[in-house]
């Protein structure tokens, strides 16, 4: 009996993977020429021809070593995650975020939103900079064809576009309370009162103006698409 | 001459397709799109595999190691939740550019 996996082996000494991995590219080959000489030989062949068929199904082992190479090395490959998730994701995040900076230099004075505490000084709950809020929309449409147009679901879509939001979800639901928790000397009443507005003004506003454009842009990239199915018949 | 882009969508399709039938191995799975297809569509092995590992890279199938009865080690490639809904667009792709082709050339069987 043949021994197909030192055959296989033989011929993809060139191929780089782990080793585990390359223990397993060649053992599932060995097992499909195994299969297909057996079936050939099955079939009236002589095990000399049915080899020789068997064989003949590799021209050249060097490209199907690359081939492989190439489809299964993960690092090498722009993974459809990356494209339809982290590139539109990182790219809204960074667009915000210079759109912000560039908001807080150069634009107008923020909408400060405050409240009389105890001690009838005015204390500020939250600062909300409106041209970067009506700037948002630009941004969750960016991210929106950026990710439909890599093939992504419709979640890694609506992921991408709310992304900008994350860090300040993130320092309002758990960094604001643990500053409560540590810090004894903050006005609690006023802290709750800030944690609420803030997260109107930097998550629930952000996300509503990021998915107006995101969802707007889905909507004509899908009317587009549609068209052009209809005018292909 | 098939271009390498078509080529390569014709086999996304016939082995998403013999995969949503049931789970299968790779050369049996070479064997039920040759069978299905008369004959018109076959894999080598050379061809079959760098796909599948293509294909398993975007997450579109998912391949594990059995046994069978015989007591043979087998590599058994299952269509994922990804690939099912990659699918249903490939298949109307193909649907179109099939209708396209039989219009343009007036073949009936295009």
């Amino acid at each position: 009996m043949r021994d197909w996996e030192a055959l296989v082996e033989e011929h993809l000494t060139a191929l780089e993977l782990e080793p585990a991995e390359r223990a397993e590219v060649i053992a599932e080959l060995a097992a499909h020429l195994a299969e297909t000489c057996e079936e050939l030989h099955r079939r009236g062949m002589t095990e000399e021809e049915a080899v020789r068929r068997t064989l003949s199904q590799v021209e050249d082992w060097q490209e199907l070593c690359s081939r492989i190479q190439t489809a299964r090395m993960k690092e090498n490959i722009m993974t459809n995650r990356i494209k339809q998730f982290w590139l539109p994701s990182l790219l809204t995040l960074l667009l915000s975020m210079g759109l912000l900076v560039l908001v807080q230099f150069f634009g107008p004075n923020p909408w400060v939103i405050s409240r009389k505490s105890a001690w009838s000084l005015i204390a500020p709950v939250a600062v909300v900079y409106l041209p970067w809020l009506f700037s948002l929309p630009i941004v969750g449409a960016m991210g929106a064809y950026l990710s439909n147009r890599a093939g992504g679901s419709r979640r890694a879509m609506l992921s991408s576009i709310v992304f900008p939001v994350f860090p300040y979800s993130v320092s309002f639901l758990i960094g604001l309370p643990l500053v409560v928790i540590l810090n004894h000397q903050i006005v609690h009443d006023m802290m709750f009162l800030a944690l609420f507005v803030g997260l109107l003004a930097w998550v629930v506003a952000p996300a509503a103006a990021l998915l107006t454009g995101g969802l707007l842009t889905e909507f004509f990239l899908s009317r587009r698409l549609d068209s052009r199915r209809i005018a292909g018949g | 001459m098939i271009g390498s882009g078509i080529k390569r969508g014709t086999a996304e399709l016939a082995i998403l397709s013999v995969l949503e039938e049931g789970p299968l191995h790779g050369y049996e799975m070479a064997r039920r799109i040759e069978e299905q297809t008369k004959g018109v569509l076959c894999f080598t092995l050379a061809a079959l595999y760098p796909m599948l590992y293509r294909m398993e890279q975007r997450g579109w199938i998912r391949g594990a190691w059995e046994t069978s009865s015989s007591g043979r080690r087998r590599r058994c490639y299952r269509i994922t939740p990804v690939g099912k809904k990659k699918l249903s667009p490939l298949r109307r792709e193909w649907a179109e550019l099939f209708g396209a082709l039989r219009r343009l050339t007036k073949v009936s069987n295009a």
